[in-house]
């Protein structure tokens, strides 16, 4: 008797995760019903994204043990600058009182819209800062034309979430909402582990497999692969000559005019709306500038290129002189010293073209 | 859904377990046919409807090849077979006929721009496709009565254990049991179970762990040591050995549980003393496939020597292409059959009967030989399958990296290949009887599989035949 009901039970649930990872709208609903502070919460990406992601954040090696903040910017000129900065997830949790000059501060990342309304009596400059991996997949297609120079539409997200979900669906219909494409979804066997496994309790199991494998044969799961000099731990992506979000996939002349098209498409769109001055600033991925060799160059093609409409702040030449004091070594991003050196090249902009005037 | 997902196996419980509740085998059969069909449809859900379209193309032919006499017999035969071959004809070798086409007339200084077909091929068509003409080369012969139960006959096709690579079985081994109501058994749970936990482990353990060496060398011909590209080849050996032979053993495992016997597909070809013994050892429902319905009917090696050798090149040459629309499965298949040809008098001396030694070497050469054909079936082209021949043979130094960031990480391949060729030559079949040792192998394998399987959801290689 307790053998049928066992397997009755193992045959509903079979089917109710099949069924919950199959679905979109029930996944989105059930993540955002998990409290990550609990022990049935997801594994958070607090100690670093690649080292969270391939279980390694208990080696604190990788994980982001640093506290240090950003400057205060003690800057005392004239402060007629309103600043604009569409960026991603490199400027995380920055503030106004770190820029010099400026008399208002507008950030928002590539998953939302901008809205601006331009102070006319004051110097509107827009910064638009972008991750390299993430330069070809966005500006390589007209698409971000339309949606950067079209303030009604939102962006799609480019954070690292830990499970796949689809954005937009209204949860009140997930009981009644049935599509055939759903039963063969593709991202499944990610829902389901984060279903069955990704809970912070089962964390320390995943972390033993990373621990062995990473100490007996030097190596990390997932997306995550570790440099060379064993200091870093690098995005899979960024590496795979056959991804365009690698800094080793090669890169055409025909690609480079059409990056450097949009973005002068960009910065005539924004010239004609009233912005005094725009920027464009490429952050290198840690692989560029921790392993050079065979880089495709994307970041100097593009910045060099004559043709280029919109003023560089070039955080590639300034980061990869050290890489090691730059960024992180067990997350995609720089770290808060990396940050600093940027904020202080975009201050340096601002107040000497204020003084200028 | 491949066998080395979480989906597959949440799926195989639901299933199993389902299987065995059912009191009847009306409703196993429709259970397991529409699980064949979720099955299927996890990979490109469109694809079941050309599936779908051979099936009831061979049920009816079928029953029309039972019911007709004389011509009218073979006239049904042929019309399944021009169906199941013109699937293949159109979805695996259309565009390699046209890129050929495209070539010759490029060659003549006429270029020529006829229409590709633009969709992937279906995931198991050369599978699939071969067993159902099995069925309907069966029937035909009188040696399998058509199958009435139109839901028997499309699970026959699309058991989603043997679906998309094999064993590819026939009728008479595999409707009957279909058919039969099977009680629940505890030793054939335990024999599958076990029989799958290796095929995981042959997989996840070996397989994909070597296959991290073969896409290092193979995408650095140019710039690794001949060593290096030596040991990416030997390797490659073994990863799709232990890749296919992974996939059957999960297979034929699944299907144990289910008390249901499939065809055993490989008999440790590593170890065979020549080419010809190599065939009859390597996937097995293949090469017995190609002997009973193409060889034997061409006249075997009843028709005088060199009919022996032509039908022995048209087997081989079919079984190339069988593999792929590429010349690289062409040349593969032919220099196998040429070896065949040229090797088999001189090695067929009882082998038993010669000292070990001997029998070693013998052995070793094989395997090289296979390991070198392995190559042109590994390279995107016969330039390239060339290129790294030469390299090997050119004794030159360069990059030993291996695409292992640690030694200890070479000498655990070397360590689990060991283990998995004693298990197989020393400990084969089920050997664990004892519910407590099946209760330690299993958690050994399960723990093993976890904490050094390499899980990147890679795809098993022979999906893409």
């Amino acid at each position: 008797m307790l053998k049928i009901i066992a397997s009755y039970f193992f045959i509903i649930f079979g089917i109710a995760t099949l069924w919950v990872s199959t679905s979109h709208s029930v996944m989105e609903y059930l993540l955002n019903k998990r409290d990550n502070h609990e022990w049935w919460g997801l594994n958070q990406l607090n100690h670093g994204d690649l080292a969270s992601i391939c279980y390694l954040e208990y080696l604190n090696k990788f994980a982001i043990t640093d506290t240090t903040s950003l400057k205060h910017s003690r800057y005392d000129g004239p402060k007629n600058t309103v600043l604009f900065i569409h960026g991603d997830s490199y400027l995380m949790n920055i503030h106004d009182w770190i820029f010099s000059g400026i008399s208002s501060f507008n950030h928002v990342g590539w998953n939302n819209t901008l809205h601006y309304h331009l102070d006319t009596s004051k110097r509107n400059v827009l910064v638009i800062e972008v991750a390299e991996r993430t330069v070809r997949s966005y500006f390589g297609t007209t698409e971000i034309i339309d949606e950067l120079c079209d303030t009604t539409m939102q962006k799609k997200s480019t954070a690292f979430r830990p499970c796949s979900t689809t954005q937009g669906i209204r949860y009140s219909s997930f009981f009644t909402e049935i599509r055939v494409s759903d039963f063969f979804n593709k991202f499944i066997n990610q829902n389901l582990e984060c279903n069955l496994f990704n809970y912070r309790f089962i964390i320390p199991m995943f972390g033993a497999k990373a621990a062995i494998n990473y100490y007996l044969f030097s190596r990390a799961s997932g997306d995550a692969v570790i440099s060379k000099n064993k200091q870093f731990l690098l995005y899979k992506r960024t590496l795979d000559r056959t991804d365009i979000n690698s800094s080793f996939c090669p890169l055409s002349k025909e690609e480079i005019t059409k990056l450097v098209n949009n973005f002068n498409t960009i910065y005539d769109y924004y010239t004609a709306t009233g912005f005094k001055e725009i920027y464009l600033s490429i952050i290198p991925s840690t692989v560029t500038v921790v392993e050079p060799e065979g880089y495709n160059n994307l970041i100097p093609a593009i910045q060099n290129d004559p043709r280029l409409k919109m003023k560089v702040i070039d955080a590639y030449d300034v980061l990869k002189r050290s890489p090691e004091k730059y960024f992180l070594r067990g997350d995609t991003h720089w770290n808060v010293y990396g940050q600093q050196k940027w904020v202080d090249m975009v201050n340096g902009v601002i107040t000497k073209e204020a003084n200028s005037k | 859904m491949t066998f080395n997902s979480l989906q597959f196996l949440v799926f195989f419980m639901v299933v199993t377990l389902w299987y065995f509740r059912l009191k009847n085998q009306k409703g196993r059969i429709w259970l397991l046919l529409i699980a064949s069909c979720y099955f299927y449809m996890s990979f490109i859900p469109e694809y079941i409807l050309i599936l779908g379209g051979t099936i009831i193309v061979d049920y009816f032919a079928g029953l029309l090849i039972e019911k007709s006499e004389a011509g009218k017999r073979k006239f049904w035969l042929i019309t399944s077979l021009i169906a199941n071959i013109g699937a293949l004809a159109v979805f695996k070798y259309y565009n390699f006929f046209i890129d050929n086409i495209h070539t010759g007339f490029l060659f003549f200084g006429k270029p020529l721009s006829l229409p590709l077909l633009k969709m992937a091929l279906p995931i198991g068509l050369s599978f699939h496709t071969f067993q159902a003409m099995s069925y309907t080369i069966e029937v035909y012969r009188r040696k399998q009565a058509a199958e009435r139960n139109f839901v028997a006959y499309a699970l026959y096709v699309m058991f989603y254990p043997q679906l998309v690579a094999g064993p590819i079985e026939r009728p008479q081994n595999v409707l009957p049991q279909l058919k039969e109501f099977r009680p629940y058994n505890w030793d054939n749970v335990k024999e599958g179970l076990a029989r799958m936990l290796w095929g995981f482990f042959k997989k996840v353990v070996i397989a994909d762990r070597l296959a991290m060496v073969v896409e290092r060398t193979y995408g650095h011909v140019h710039d690794s040591s001949s060593l290096a590209l030596f040991t990416g080849a030997v390797f490659y050996s073994f990863q799709i050995y232990c890749d296919f032979s992974g996939y059957s053993d999960i297979a034929l495992g699944a299907a144990k549980v289910m008390n249901i016997r499939l065809m055993e597909n490989f008999k440790q070809p590593y170890l065979s003393h020549s080419i010809s013994n190599f065939w009859t050892r390597w996937h097995v429902s293949l090469s017995s496939w190609f002997r009973d319905y193409v060889y034997i009917p061409l006249g075997g090696n009843r028709k005088g020597e060199w009919r022996r050798k032509l039908n022995v090149m048209i087997v081989f040459l079919l079984s190339g292409l069988w593999h792929g629309a590429n010349w690289t499965f062409v040349v593969w298949g032919l220099l196998h059959g040429l070896l065949v040809i040229l090797l088999t008098r001189k090695t067929q001396q009882e082998p038993e009967r010669r000292n070990k030694l001997i029998n070693a070497l013998w052995m070793l050469s094989t395997f090289i030989l296979v390991t070198f054909l392995w190559i042109f079936f590994r390279s995107e082209n016969i330039g390239a399958a060339w290129a790294y021949i030469k390299e090997i043979f050119a004794l030159r130094g360069g990059s030993n990296y291996l695409g292992f960031n640690s030694r200890n990480e070479l000498y655990f391949s070397i360590l689990v290949i060991a283990i998995m060729l004693y298990r197989e030559k020393f400990l084969p079949g089920h050997f664990i009887t004892n519910n407590i040792r099946f209760y330690c192998f299993t958690a050994m394998m399960v723990l093993i599989c976890y904490f050094f399987g390499v899980f990147a959801e890679n795809q098993f290689i022979y999906f893409q035949f």
